[in-house]
């Protein structure tokens, strides 16, 4: 192998043959199987294994879920379920306030393009300095401050959710 | 007299070589690395972007967002330096996001297609929008992904969406003799109703022992026999241990969705027939209108060609491509050879409409 690698004259390999052997009987049996589980016959045959293995599950499986159940009530906890509507509700929840996010950040886009040219920002260019985005509001000031005149700076001053990973 | 160092050696190279291999086997390789920050969140899907590394006035105007699929982690897009599809494209002056889906709990078991394409995406675009002032942008969506993009595009065909890059996608499922999964997900075998009701949502293990036993051999046998072969050669063992840790990272698809997938896609093909319905609407292929490339890979057996020719003559785009490549289901964007192949031409295409 590291003769290869070194690209020089290959040394005398005894199980070269036997590789090779191994390789075209592989190859074979690959296609074989390539081409068994392709058919009717396999599909019908893991079909039936997956049912089986559900069939026998199941009972076993409602068994402990009931009894879970039942533990969990008597103990005053959630169950599953309880915790699925609540993250529901969460999503819910985060759908609206990105919702809501998205509102903000269109008002103060109007906002600041509706104030009077007091501030002489350039206009926004369709490709920003991520930096700029990503900085929070103090630390924009002041790199805004260091470089007035070519620093690209967004209106949007709300930085939350954003994390460097 | 010389047999004892001959075989002292042979021994410290056995042993060197069953540690090697039981570390690529029992542990992670260092994947995802391109530098990125979380910018959007919502239930479990995250929207990262990757810090540019070029200029802005050198960068293309119109950002990129990378779908991929719902069973496999996103990460196979920027598995490790030097190896990366998204370092490639930053290193290239895209702006890239990724939207990543996250790993469905129980309590998403009824999430859709429908949520996917109507709730997540639009508002992570929303907010790619918002960060990067751009009110177009392009979507690059690989295997399901390339489903739920094309959904999208065709549901919203207003949004800003101007190139839409599809990677091996299964969106025609009319040729049921070459497809596989369709003979293994026929109603008269695969219970789907009978697996949801017992795991809410399609377990990640069952959908990696279905994508490997398309070619057993391959998957169980020469895959590992390719390692044994290749232990003294660290390159070949970089990128099997990088390529093993995400293959064995295996997430489960929403029930939802996963119905949708073998009910109305595998078994009616709706999508190309035009009576796929999200949220009622019927999915409409000829409203999709953005400039389209379909990169097919030849040797795909998990989306054969068959599946992802079709949609050129469905939409309503005028610059449509289709890009054919040697190669696998995953090799044509993650293999040695994407490199020189797959990601030039994906970004030859883009880049002259990103401008």
């Amino acid at each position: 192998m590291s003769a290869d690698q070194d690209g020089g004259s290959k040394p005398f390999d005894p199980l070269g043959p036997f590789r090779g052997m191994r390789d075209a009987y592989m190859d074979a049996v690959s296609k074989a199987m390539v081409e068994a589980v392709n058919t009717e016959g396999y599909a019908r045959a893991t079909g039936a294994m997956l049912d089986n293995t559900l069939a026998v599950s199941a009972p076993l499986r409602e068994a402990m879920e009931k009894s879970m159940l039942q533990v969990l009530e008597r103990l005053s906890l959630p169950s599953s379920q309880d915790f699925a509507t609540l993250a529901d509700r969460f999503t819910n929840l985060e759908m609206r306030l990105d919702d809501m996010d998205a509102k903000l950040d269109r008002i103060e886009k109007q906002t600041h393009a509706a104030s009077p040219a007091t501030d002489e920002q350039p206009a926004k260019s369709p490709v920003q300095d991520p930096k700029a985005e990503a900085e929070p509001p103090a630390r924009k000031k002041s790199a805004a401050a260091s470089k007035p005149s070519t620093q690209k700076t967004s209106p949007r001053k709300r930085t939350s959710g954003r994390k460097a990973i | 007299m010389t047999q004892t160092p001959v075989m002292t050696d042979e021994i410290a190279l056995l042993e060197h070589r069953l540690r090697t291999v039981s570390k690529v086997m029992t542990t992670k390789a260092a994947i995802a690395q391109t530098p990125k920050e979380l910018v959007w969140a919502v239930n479990k899907a995250k929207l990262y972007r990757y810090i540019p590394v070029v200029p802005p006035q050198l960068r293309h105007r119109t950002p990129l967002l990378l779908v991929f699929a719902l069973m496999n982690r996103p990460y196979i897009l920027d598995l490790r330096p030097g190896h990366s599809f998204v370092e490639f494209m930053v290193n290239q002056g895209y702006d890239v996001f990724l939207l990543d889906w996250g790993v469905p709990g129980p309590e998403d078991k009824n999430l859709k297609f429908d949520d996917y394409t109507l709730e997540y995406m639009p508002r992570a675009i929303r907010k790619l929008k918002a960060i990067t002032g751009a009110e177009e942008f392009s979507l690059l969506g690989w295997c399901i992904g390339a489903i739920l993009t094309t959904i999208y595009a065709a549901m919203l065909p207003d949004d800003g969406l101007r190139n839409l890059l599809l990677l091996t996608a299964p969106l025609d499922f009319s040729d049921k003799q070459k497809l596989t999964f369709a003979r293994w997900t026929d109603e008269k075998y695969f219970d789907v109703e009978k697996v949801l009701a017992t795991f809410g949502n399609m377990p990640g293990e069952m959908i990696d022992y279905g994508a490997k036993a398309l070619k057993p051999v391959e998957n169980y046998i020469l895959n590992y026999q390719k390692l044994w072969d290749n232990l003294d050669n660290p390159q070949v063992v970089e990128a099997w241990h990088s390529m093993n840790t995400w293959v064995t990272d295996n997430i489960p698809i929403a029930g939802g969705a996963f119905r949708q997938l073998i009910v109305d896609l595998y078994r009616n093909d709706r999508l190309m027939k035009g009576e796929l319905l999200i949220r009622g609407q019927r999915v409409d292929l000829s409203r999709l209108r953005a400039n389209l490339l379909t990169v097919i890979a030849s040797d795909d057996h998990i989306t054969p060609p068959c599946q992802s020719e079709a949609v050129l003559t469905k939409v309503g785009s005028r610059d449509k491509e289709v890009f054919r490549i040697p190669g696998g289901h995953i090799g044509i964007m993650a293999g040695s050879g994407a490199r020189k192949l797959t990601w030039p031409h994906i970004d030859e295409w883009l880049a002259k409409r990103s401008n």
